[in-house]
């Protein structure tokens, strides 16, 4: 007879239990697919219906298959283009009829697509690094913002803008390249505290807080110089806006968010260890916390910084999507992680498009629209949470 | 086994310096093992953590939870030192094993936050267990306890001693002298970082040392069962 290995009631409780979740995680994706979708479909300038929508992405995508030697084609052209420094803007899916007029497309490819793929990697960066900083940190209060490099960036903008110091002569790149050098800056600092052998979770969060503070001091004394020109670009970068990044800038952001996001999953079990009770627990689970530590923090301020660089201040999501998450799957970094991806992007997302709808021509910065939007709803699953306890 | 002494006098520090929490000034940590590396004599700072963990589970006084989990999760992490990413089903039915072992059962799936201070001990006990060390190591595991929270975890850890199929030893930092007595083969007195005495209950616990170590009068009895009791009279 062949032996038939027993499962414990408890154990098989415990699978269903992680099938559930990770159903639940499933769901939101999808929802969170699909309203990208009806977010494609929303703007300022025309509403083009649901099925219009469907329909050119649909067909694209069904052409992109069928006439994969054209486009592959016209993809190499314009790489070799882009590498010639002659970039001409010639469609990879030139020479295919199309769905839909001209001007829908461009709306739907050149300004829709562009901003809600960046919603979905600026949600997935900053949320991820929000939920791995607060754990590693073992403080809910933690946002990716809490270690300066969002500080940083602004005092490299406030740089750029005010005294016209760049460390990139390139006009179009000057203040983005300012802001992240001096994020990275703040990085550097943060791996020079990291070789103290003996620095713990609250001293990170005490030192992040004095950079805000130095950084903000000196923002505020160049903005007391600024002229009114200077000061309303200062303000409209820390906004933060969506807008913001071109095409060149989003893959630039996704190529490095695929670099590090693996590195930082393989250290889910660890960051369990450590962030449910703190360091002597995590050493006697066999985690050394001042190494993990080190490690994720640099990995997320320097998702953070490359994220903000671009689009400015955009802060709420990295600290609402983890305890959003927290809620449904609970302290399990393995789903944690992926969770607080989809819940990022979709409050992104979501943030972004009524943004760009609610006062139609005006559009809203998501930074802004987030904290009012997000800010209620989160007091609310948070209370919630604690009146059902 | 139990290390008594006064505070400061080095219990805590023994038990890091033993788990590679502290590393020693000098000298080296060397611990028995009765598998493993050829003579069984394992150098503790010659293991990384993962390695350590494999060796012996430390159970910390304080557990100060910023994140909750669920309890079963809790002692799915003694399983970690074990595993790379994949939880098998041999690590899954060791957890719940363990819980029934501990009368866990009812708290598998309740808030790792949201239970009693001696459940809380019970479950990183659990989770000691459920990692398969061959050597337990307790800092003060029942200073935060009641009296009943006590005797169950101090008859807990005998049982896990007791029970377990592969040699297992337990070092229980304590400040209570007759729980120590009581529920110890062994008890080490240190006194300012050097052991005073070292021995069963008997040998270890005279009214003499207790005077030298603690500073206090006392007289040691001996219960009906054999055990040795000592009542605390007046400071000397």
């Amino acid at each position: 007879m062949e032996l038939i290995p027993t499962m414990d009631s408890i154990s098989v409780k415990h699978i269903e239990k992680g099938k559930h979740q990770v159903f639940i995680v499933l769901v939101l994706g999808i929802l969170t697919f699909l309203s990208s979708l009806i977010a494609l479909g929303l703007g300022s300038s025309e509403n083009l219906d649901m099925t219009k929508v469907w329909k050119i992405v649909l067909f694209d995508i069904y052409d992109f298959f069928m006439n994969l030697d054209i486009v592959l084609e016209n993809l190499w052209h314009n790489l070799s283009g882009c590498f010639s420094l002659s970039c001409n803007n010639r469609s990879i899916m030139y020479g295919i009829d199309r769905e839909g007029t001209a001007l829908q497309n461009s709306m739907i490819y050149d300004w829709r697509l562009p901003r809600i793929l960046t919603a979905i990697v600026g949600g997935i960066a900053l949320a991820v690094a929000g939920s791995l900083m607060q754990g590693c940190l073992g403080n809910p209060l933690v946002s990716p913002l809490t270690l300066g490099v969002a500080s940083g960036a602004a005092l490299g903008a406030a740089l750029a803008i005010v005294l016209g110091f760049t460390i990139l002569s390139i006009p179009s790149l000057a203040i983005v390249a300012n802001s992240f050098i001096f994020s990275l800056l703040v990085v550097f600092i943060i791996i020079q505290l990291g070789k103290m052998r003996s620095i713990s979770a609250e001293s990170y969060i005490l030192v992040g807080i004095a950079i805000t503070f130095i950084c903000g001091a000196i923002v505020s004394t160049m903005q007391y110089f600024a002229s009114d020109a200077q000061l309303s670009a200062l303000a409209h970068w820390s906004f933060g806006s969506l807008a913001r990044p071109n095409k060149k800038n989003l893959i630039f952001m996704s190529l490095v968010l695929i670099a590090i996001l693996p590195t930082a999953v393989r250290w889910s079990w660890d960051l369990n260890a450590l962030s449910l009770a703190g360091d002597e627990f995590a050493i006697s689970t066999g985690v050394d916390p001042v190494k993990l530590r080190k490690n994720i923090l640099i990995v997320s301020a320097l998702m953070t910084s490359i994220i903000i660089a671009f689009t400015g201040l955009i802060g709420f999501v990295g600290l609402a999507a983890p305890h959003m998450s927290r809620l449904i799957v609970g302290n399990d970094f393995r789903k944690l992680i992926p969770c607080s991806a989809i819940f990022g992007s979709f409050l992104m997302i979501f943030a972004d498009t009524l943004g760009r709808t609610l006062f139609a021509p005006v559009i809203i910065p998501v930074g802004v629209m987030l904290s009012i939007i997000g800010g209620p709803f989160f007091m609310y699953l948070l209370l919630k949470r604690r009146v059902q306890h | 086994m139990s290390v008594l002494g006064v505070n400061g006098a080095g219990k805590s520090t023994l038990i890091k310096c033993l788990n590679g929490i502290l590393k020693p000034d000098s000298g080296k940590v060397s611990i028995l093992t009765f598998e493993e590396s050829d003579n069984g004599l394992v150098n503790v700072s010659e293991l990384d953590l993962v390695g350590l963990s494999r060796v012996m589970s430390y159970v910390p006084q304080f557990i100060r939870t910023s994140f909750s989990m669920d309890v079963f999760d809790v002692v799915l992490l003694g399983r970690r030192p074990h595993l790379k990413w994949r939880i098998s089903e041999n690590d899954r039915n060791k957890v719940s094993e363990t819980l029934r072992y501990l009368n866990l059962e009812e708290f598998a799936f309740r808030k790792f936050d949201q239970i009693s201070g001696g459940e809380r001990q019970r479950v990183v006990i659990a989770k000691a267990i459920a990692q398969d060390p061959n050597l337990f190591l307790f800092d003060e595991p029942t200073s935060n306890l009641d009296l009943k929270n006590q005797i169950q975890i101090m008859k807990c850890i005998r049982k896990i001693i007791k029970d377990s199929k592969s040699p297992k030893s337990a070092l229980i930092a304590i400040h209570d002298i007759n729980t120590a007595a009581r529920y110890s083969d062994k008890i080490i007195l240190l006194d300012n970082g050097s052991i005073k005495a070292f021995g069963s209950p008997n040998e270890v616990l005279t009214e003499q040392n207790i005077a030298d170590v603690f500073g206090v009068k006392s007289s040691v009895v001996l219960t009906d069962e054999n055990y040795i009791r000592v009542l605390i009279d007046d400071e000397i």
